[in-house]
């Protein structure tokens, strides 16, 4: 279990295929080879679908990486010109240790990774034998002066993720765990993939990425099959291709190395650094980083063009991709409406028009160039926006179109405020994944790794009092802390009635519930739901994981009939007291569209009265949230009920048009507690 | 060890797409394995337990808990526990060898992350306070078919993992204290039926084909189906028997087109058919691409020829793109792609 190297990527014994076979993807190639150059820049976030080469690049990457001369066996991949940085093993010798060169790591993070391995913790083998607590290095110290690459990185655990942030905030791992206490240097890029359709990534962790770059597929035929040939002929003889490759791979490689030596003396002009600063300003970008990473990221350029000196064009070829993820008021957006955020960058980008002199239809061209300063001003048609076009014509057929990804955020925001996407379980349920441990009087889930490692030095002084090899006290007991992504439960409980029919108001409300349907499928939430018409209300679809068959439900709902409002209110609550009573933890929210006007009671009293009753003692249990949509017609009269019910039931209230209304986030900010 | 006989792959009746799909999953392990939807009690694991009992044996390292060849590149001998073979280490003499049938390991629905990927070798570390890696099933599926029951119902995590793993045909292992990676790589065979959920659009881009089974509307069809099962369950040995050489004959067929596939070529014009159809659906990505020209190869392989043809092009698109067409998450999987250009 020595070896590190195990980690590597590539895989050792693996084919990888060459970083210079890629079909275009130039802007994607130039961020990963500007952070080769510079780790300094921060790190790059790859967006975009499925199967578009990203992970591909990153894995070409570390052939093409320059050597880092550092310490023989050394762990920490220490800086011998840098000795006040050394690890206490580079420390201990009285002459400085044996130096060597090695090629600077990609270290991937897996997705399975537990918090342990990737900070570090107290080895286990090596304690047991010197009686001592030993440290182990974790991925952080393999991943220091090269790049920690992190496949989609929007699943990542939570957790896991402020860990690693914060290593790369301050450039230093400090572990203070496990009767260890142990600091060292990390300075790495970080590189992650994500696939926007899967959700968003925190602001937080966004900014922490230096660049960010867009990947979409190619749309020409010939560029296709190009690429098709490459893989073909790859796999069929991965050794031939290689060497096919070999001359351009050895050419990427000196002129990586070559920018790397020139890097040093690259000069900033004033008026450059001025141009950075209004770029920036213009951008309405939060905080100074991107200006930092746009100056560093233009020096790396320049010299990546072999200049030292950097120019216009050098910053004209990086803004985009420092700017694109970090523009204020595009934060919650990138991931949920790529297109609307395009429109903006290109309606923000003056200069690059001005710059290039292109007509306005440059996009269809700009996949053949290669020159890496035109590739910022061509951000091909994106998917999403025939995807949103797509899914307006599917889902909606018979109604309006109604603008899903623009409103899920902020309703997002507003909805899960308490919940969190994910909610810590129970030790005594033993689901979810292994993360992290804490030690723990009782041992109903023991996390034996780190029990071991806790028991590992005191081993020599325990010999004897068991045949074990490792005697195991009380004290050294420690239990898993898992995490389980268990969203939470959303009960749709619609108004079938006649009522609804009228003026298309139905199909508003099927658009409204389908956009909250969206955002329930990317937090892995469980949906049911509860129509009420005619006489009585029914339950249409008991909690069920599958909102695809939520969507066809309601696609297909019939409406007409008069509004049994309290029985419908009655089903919904009963339905999620026995989803409550089977999970205790659970905290339900419930949506309610209706126009508010019912007109059958249960009993034998006035229904309007019967509602507001039922709702208020419905109100009373706290452990459901209440939405109310209210979809009455805007008019000289209007009778609220839909209000007075929203109060009752001590919910929040929306009018359909608010929902559909653009500055939403203004109104829910406004209304969120 | 004698174990129950299994059902003739042969013997199966309809579910031709099945069948196909399973054989070119087999020829060409690339294919990144098969997704098949479709409700219960349609001979899925049948065919896939079936078509593993007449592929061909695998040399493998006698007792290796990875189920390492002898000499395979990228072993992981230096951390295994076992010390008494010596796998891969060259200065060495050749380990002993065993020759075995291809495995189908079986991944539960309630599978836990550390018995997928392995995880810290408890019994190790307690008597002998050593830390090794104790074997998961990914290293159990190695070189193997690993059938995967339910795949939509699986934690999300776990199949991302498990997609991860196929993908790359490595497993890397970094959790509780453990660090070690070794070769995984397997034909993955992934039941759903569609009712119980859908998988997510980026699970399911990562298995190559897709087959969509359902149950016989013929009478006659559903009354074989009986009478073979039936006569199957008497007497086993006798029904094995009876489909003995068409079971050979298949297996031949396998074997010569796994010889085969190396050197079918591709006309240019075939592979402009292919990036045409893609972008006609409009899938994202371009493993569509790749995953289409390589069944289409296969499938020329497994009809014994040397060139790609239309039809070849035309039936790997049946396989490869119905789970592809860009959709949103909760748009439909389109069954059948004659249905999908008439609604165009």
């Amino acid at each position: 279990m020595t070896a590190p190297s195990g980690t590597v990527h590539p895989p050792r014994g693996g084919h990888v295929f060459p970083f210079s076979a890629i079909v275009g993807q130039d802007r994607m190639k130039l961020a990963l080879v500007l952070n080769a150059i510079d780790p300094g820049i921060g790190g790059v976030l790859i967006r975009g679908e499925k199967g578009t080469a990203k992970s591909t690049a990153v894995r070409g990457l570390a052939r093409v990486l320059p050597e880092i001369p550092t310490h023989v066996d050394c762990p920490f991949v220490c800086d011998p010109e840098r000795p006040e940085e050394w690890c206490p093993q580079c420390r201990k010798g009285f002459t400085s240790p044996a130096v060597c060169h090695r090629p600077l790591h990609v270290v991937t993070l897996p997705l399975n990774a537990t918090e342990d391995r990737v900070i570090g913790g107290l080895d286990f083998s090596g304690s047991l034998r010197r009686g001592k607590p030993v440290f182990q290095p974790g991925l952080l110290a393999r991943a220091h002066r090269g790049i920690l690459f992190i496949d989609e990185v929007n699943l990542l655990d939570d957790h896991l993720v402020d860990v690693i942030l914060d290593a790369a905030a301050s450039g230093e791992n400090v572990v203070q765990r496990e009767g260890t206490a142990f600091r060292h240097k990390t300075r790495f890029a970080l590189v992650g993939t994500m696939n926007p359709e899967e959700g968003a990534l925190r602001p937080q962790l966004l900014d922490r990425f230096g660049l960010c770059v867009e990947v979409l597929s190619e749309t020409d035929p010939s560029c296709r099959v190009e690429l098709m040939e490459r893989r073909e002929s790859f796999e069929r003889d991965p050794t031939e291709f290689l060497r096919r490759f070999s001359g351009e791979e050895a050419q990427l490689a000196a002129r990586i190395a070559g920018a790397r030596r020139l890097l040093p003396h690259v000069r900033t002009g004033q008026h450059i650094r001025s141009f950075i600063g209004e770029l920036a300003t213009s951008h309405h970008v939060a905080g100074h980083r991107s200006d930092l990473v746009m100056e560093r990221a233009s020096r790396a350029h320049a010299a990546w063009e072999g200049r030292d000196r950097t120019e216009m064009d050098d910053v004209l070829a990086v803004a985009e991709m420092a700017l694109t993820h970090r523009r204020r008021d595009a934060v919650p957006r990138p991931a949920h409406s790529p297109a609307s955020s395009r429109e903006a960058q290109e309606s923000s980008f003056p200069e690059n028009r001005a710059a290039s002199e292109e007509p306005p239809d440059h996009r269809e061209v700009s996949q053949e160039r290669s020159s890496p300063s035109e590739a910022l001003q061509g951000p091909e048609p994106h998917p999403d926006e025939t995807f949103q076009q797509q899914a307006q014509e599917q889902v909606f057929g018979t109604g309006e179109a109604f603008p899903v990804k623009r409103i899920a955020p902020p309703l997002d925001r507003l909805v899960r405020r308490g919940s969190g996407r994910r909610t810590r379980t129970r030790t005594h349920h033993k689901h979810g994944r292994y993360i992290r441990f804490r030690s723990a009087r009782t041992c109903r889930d023991p996390a034996l790794d780190a029990m071991l490692r806790a028991a590992a030095p005191f081993q020599i002084r325990r010999r004897g009092e068991s045949p074990m090899a490792v005697v195991i006290h009380p004290e050294d007991w420690r239990e898993k802390v898992r995490e389980k992504r268990i969203g939470s439960l959303i009960l749709f409980l619609v108004d079938a009635s006649g009522s609804m029919g009228v003026r298309g108001r139905m199909s508003a409300s099927k658009g409204a519930v389908m956009s909250l349907l969206l955002d329930a499928y990317q937090k892995r939430d469980r949906v049911a739901m509860v129509t009420f018409r005619r006489r009585e209300a029914s339950v249409l679809l008991p909690p069920t994981p599958s909102i695809e068959i939520a969507g066809r439900l309601l696609d297909e709902m019939p409406v007409g009939g008069r509004t049994p409002l309290s029985s419908g209110l009655a089903a919904g609550y009963e339905l999620l007291r026995q989803q409550m009573r089977k999970d205790p933890h659970l905290r339900p929210l419930a949506v309610l569209v209706t126009d508010g006007k019912c007109n059958v009671a249960m009993g034998e009293g006035n229904p309007m009265d019967e509602t507001l009753k039922v709702a208020g003692s419905i109100g009373r249990d706290r452990r459901v949230r209440w939405i109310v949509v209210d979809t009455e017609e805007p008019g000289i009269v209007q009778f609220q009920l839909a209000r007075t019910l929203a109060s009752a039931l001590g919910g929040l209230y929306f009018r359909i048009d608010s929902l559909r209304a653009a500055d939403l986030v203004n109104i829910v900010k406004g209304h969120s507690p | 060890m004698k174990t129950r006989p299994h059902y003739p792959f042969v013997a199966i009746v309809g579910q031709e797409d099945m069948k196909t799909g399973l054989i070119l999953a087999i020829i060409n392990p690339t294919l990144s394995g098969v997704l098949i939807r479709g409700e219960k009690g349609t001979a899925k694991s049948t065919a896939v337990r079936g078509l593993a009992e007449i592929l061909p044996s695998i040399e493998v390292v006698r007792d290796c808990p990875f189920q390492l060849a002898p000499h395979e590149p990228g072993s992981p001998c230096d951390g295994c526990a076992r010390k008494a073979c010596i796998g891969g280490n060259e200065s060495k003499k050749s380990p002993e060898t065993v020759f075995r049938k291809v495995a189908v390991v079986e991944l539960p629905v309630g599978a836990t992350e550390d018995r997928v990927v392995g995880t810290l070798d408890l019994e190790k570390a307690l008597k002998e306070g050593e830390k090794h890696f104790e074997p998961g099933l990914l290293a159990c599926a190695h070189r193997g078919i690993l059938y995967v029951d339910e795949v939509n119902l699986l934690d999300d995590h776990v199949v991302d993992i498990l997609l991860d793993s196929a993908a790359m045909g490595v497993n890397t292992v970094e959790r509780e204290g453990v660090s070690f990676t070794h070769p995984a790589r397997f034909v993955l065979v992934g039941t759903m039926n569609p009712e119980e959920g859908e998988l997510r659009p980026q699970l399911l881009d990562r298995f190559g084909l897709c087959v969509t089974v359902n149950g016989s509307r013929d009478p006659h069809e559903r009354v074989e189906v009986m009478e073979r099962r039936i006569a199957f369950d008497e007497n086993p040995s006798q029904f094995l028997e009876k489909w003995a050489d068409p079971s050979l004959r298949l297996a031949e067929e396998i074997r010569r087109a796994i010889a085969l596939y190396m050197s079918v070529s591709v006309p240019r014009e075939r592979l402009f058919d292919i990036a045409a159809r893609c972008l006609e659906a409009g899938v994202d990505g371009h493993r569509g691409d790749i995953i289409m020209l390589k069944a289409a190869k296969t499938l020329a392989a497994f009809r014994g020829r040397m060139e790609v043809s239309c039809e070849d092009v035309e039936e790997a698109a049946r396989f490869v793109l119905p789970h592809r067409l860009r959709r949103q998450p909760l748009q439909d999987v389109i069954q059948d792609m004659r249905g999908f250009k008439e609604g165009k």
